[in-house]
């Protein structure tokens, strides 16, 4: 064993700190569209998103949602892989086909609850720019996530 | 027809000079003895009819042996050609003085036919071996392809035109790839196996588990165990030989065990997301609560419901593990970053359970090669379990160190109830629990049973020593980044693997 290991900060009984509002949105990046079927998901997301400061608009059809994202009216797309009418990555691959979808600029995040096939994990890891488990972290840990894409440099 | 004229003038002369000469002799002797001696002329009749008699018998005897010469010559070829008498001397045709240009002819003749015999009869026996090959083939029950070094289909057995669902007539002279098209469970696939061998070897043999069939419409999909064996210099050019071992039954039983488990963690799943997301709202809602009952209420309830989300987890987990679809991607990772990362995941459960969590880490660790999603759910079986067993104690000790083999060794100590060495065997067993806790302490055994399995899978190794009534220590070690093999080495660097998911590289974002 190493001499001198360096202690980390402990985790001391009530020193996990109370929710405090995440740090506010950037002046850019600040519109999100969010696609996504499950009522309670998109209210809870739409709460915390709004809360961290971005505009949130839900749509929870899948043909309507790719025809919202290709306005170009939004900065970031919350994109559920199981969405009615059009799949998630139906509405990736017209988003990222220039022929259908010309000059998109928007960020795209993958909010997902299933593993993915390989094929499609392949097409997940190419075309979008981020990728969340839903039951892997809280709306909040997901506003922080946005928060990050949005303002890394 | 013109050598057998020559022979028969050959022939002719020949006993009419024998038959002249005898002539001669008989009428000089007549001759001689009448005029040279007294004899009577019926004692000289009597002589000269013995010396004629004997004579006859010579010039007969000749004449036959001259006529026979040609057919003698023949009869000793076609002997020396019949298949029983291989061994016999073939005849000097070109010492003969009869009869050579038609024996001649006539070998050459003979020789043809012989040949062609030969090879009707070496025919024969080939396919007498062939019927046997194909005999012994089309009745093996186990279905069978034969390539060429084209990757083309030589030859597939009976079975294996059942297996596939298409007669072998139209497997035949199809390359492989057309007519089997199958999914690997890995990278370790047929095809790249078969080059591999093509290049390096002259001989090799290989072998896959779970295969994949995948068949056109109306036929079910075939699940198999896949050998092949390789030869560069087969005779009849067949290279390399598939043989497939059917296991659909069982294994699409796994299979459908796995994703009736995976849907059921799906659907257990999403509720669980959303009773975590609205506890958060009351915890954002009443952050600012002066009622400290109120405020560990929302805690406990919070980590109550991540610890049943973790549970969840483990039961897919755990059928993935028995199906053996584990899959793991190897990242390269910081590993105090994910300590730390994952021990604040379950800092909250230990919380409430009135426990502090005490985390040192050796400095300059090499970087691990890590399955992020996988290796915290081993640190929230191991943290849970010492959550569990720690009784009345109120610290578990985390501690990453590099052990003398050069691997990253992580120590999870509780001064809890301990375990009696009389267990410590069946520990990792599957649903396997102390029987003396059973009645105080749930869970269903299946954490450290993971844990292993998950380990184990990264290369490394599980530990445990335990002293009963002093507390448990359990260990687990990872290997460093730089050991693992290139394949091993997994995928795109452009993502950057988070607490919650990946995001791309190009904006360097990290946690």
């Amino acid at each position: 064993m190493p001499s001198e290991p360096t202690p980390l900060p402990q985790t001391q009984l009530g020193d996990i700190p109370a929710p405090q509002p995440i740090t506010a949105a950037p002046a850019t990046f600040r519109r999100i569209l969010c696609i996504e079927d499950e009522h309670f998901i998109a209210e809870l997301y739409s709460r915390a998103l709004s809360k961290a400061g971005y505009e949130v608009t839900v749509i929870m059809d899948g043909r309507q949602g790719l025809a919202a994202a290709q306005t170009d009216k939004y900065d970031i797309l919350l994109l559920d892989l199981m969405v009615p009418t059009l799949t998630g990555i139906e509405i990736l691959r017209a988003l990222r086909d220039p022929a259908q979808t010309p000059h998109f600029k928007a960020k795209i995040i993958i909010t997902t609850n299933l593993e993915q096939r390989e094929d499609v994990r392949a097409d997940i890891e190419q075309q979008a720019d981020g990728y969340v488990v839903k039951a892997e972290l809280t709306p909040r840990e997901l506003a922080e996530f946005v928060n990050n894409i949005v303002t890394a440099p | 027809m013109d050598h057998f004229q020559q022979t028969f003038k050959q022939i002719q002369s020949k006993t009419f000079l024998l038959v002249l000469l005898e002539n001669i002799v008989i009428i000089g002797g007549w001759y001689l003895l009448d005029s040279l001696t007294g004899l009577a002329p019926w004692f000289i009749a009597i002589i000269v009819a013995l010396a004629a008699i004997g004579l006859a018998v010579a010039v007969s005897k000749l004449a036959a042996i001259i006529s026979t010469v040609p057919l003698k010559a023949l009869w000793q070829l076609i002997v020396h050609l019949s298949p029983d008498q291989q061994s016999s001397v073939p005849p000097n045709i070109k010492g003969l003085r009869v009869g050579r240009e038609l024996v001649t002819n006539l070998a050459g003749q003979i020789y043809q036919i012989s040949s062609v015999a030969e090879g009707i009869a070496s025919a024969a026996r080939k396919d007498s071996i062939d019927m046997h090959h194909n005999f012994v083939a089309n009745n093996l029950p186990l279905p069978l392809l034969v390539l060429d070094a084209t990757e083309t289909v030589q030859f597939a057995n009976e079975a294996a035109a059942r297996y596939i669902g298409s007669p072998s007539q139209d497997l035949i002279g199809k390359n492989v790839y057309m007519v089997l098209d199958m999914s690997f469970p890995s990278n370790d696939t047929f095809d790249s196996w078969l080059k591999g061998a093509k290049q390096n070897n002259a001989t090799a043999t290989g072998a896959w588990e779970r295969v994949r069939l995948n068949v056109r419409d109306n036929h079910p999909t075939r699940l198999f165990d896949l050998a092949s064996y390789y030869n560069k210099d087969n005779a009849l050019g067949a290279e390399t030989m598939l043989v497939l071992f059917d296991h659909t039954k069982q294994y699409s039983q796994d299979e459908q065990a796995v994703s009736f488990i995976a849907l059921s963690v799906h659907e257990l799943r999403t509720p669980l997301t959303l009773l975590r997301g609205y506890i958060e709202v009351f915890e954002e809602e009443l952050a600012d609560t002066k009622d400290p009952e109120l405020a560990s209420f929302m805690q406990k309830m919070n980590a109550t419901a991540q610890q049943l989300m973790a549970f969840v987890n483990n039961i897919l987990n755990v059928a993935r593990v028995d199906a053996d679809q584990l899959q793991l991607q190897l990242h390269e990772e910081n590993w105090a970053d994910v300590l730390n990362e994952a021990i604040s995941n379950v800092a909250l459960r230990a919380k409430v359970r009135g426990i502090n969590l005490e985390c040192t880490v050796a400095p300059d660790l090499p970087t691990v090669g890590i399955d992020r999603l996988s290796i915290y759910e081993v640190i929230n079986n191991l943290v849970d379990n010492a959550i569990k067993y720690s009784g009345s104690s109120e610290v578990i000790k985390i501690e990453a160190h590099l052990t003398k083999d050069n691997m990253i060794e992580t120590t999870i100590q509780d001064y809890g109830v301990g375990i009696s060495s009389s267990v410590m065997p069946n520990l990792f067993t599957k649903f396997y629990r102390d029987h003396r806790n059973r009645a105080q302490i749930g869970g269903t055994g299946l954490g450290l049973y993971l844990s292993k399995a998950i380990v184990t899978a990264h290369g490394g190794n599980l530990s445990v020593s335990s002293k009963e009534g002093q507390g448990s220590t359990f260990g687990f070690t990872l290997q460093p980044y730089g050991a693992l093999s290139a394949e091993d080495k997994a995928g795109n660097k452009e993502i950057v693997r988070t607490a919650h998911g990946w995001i791309k590289n190009h904006s360097m974002y990290r946690r």
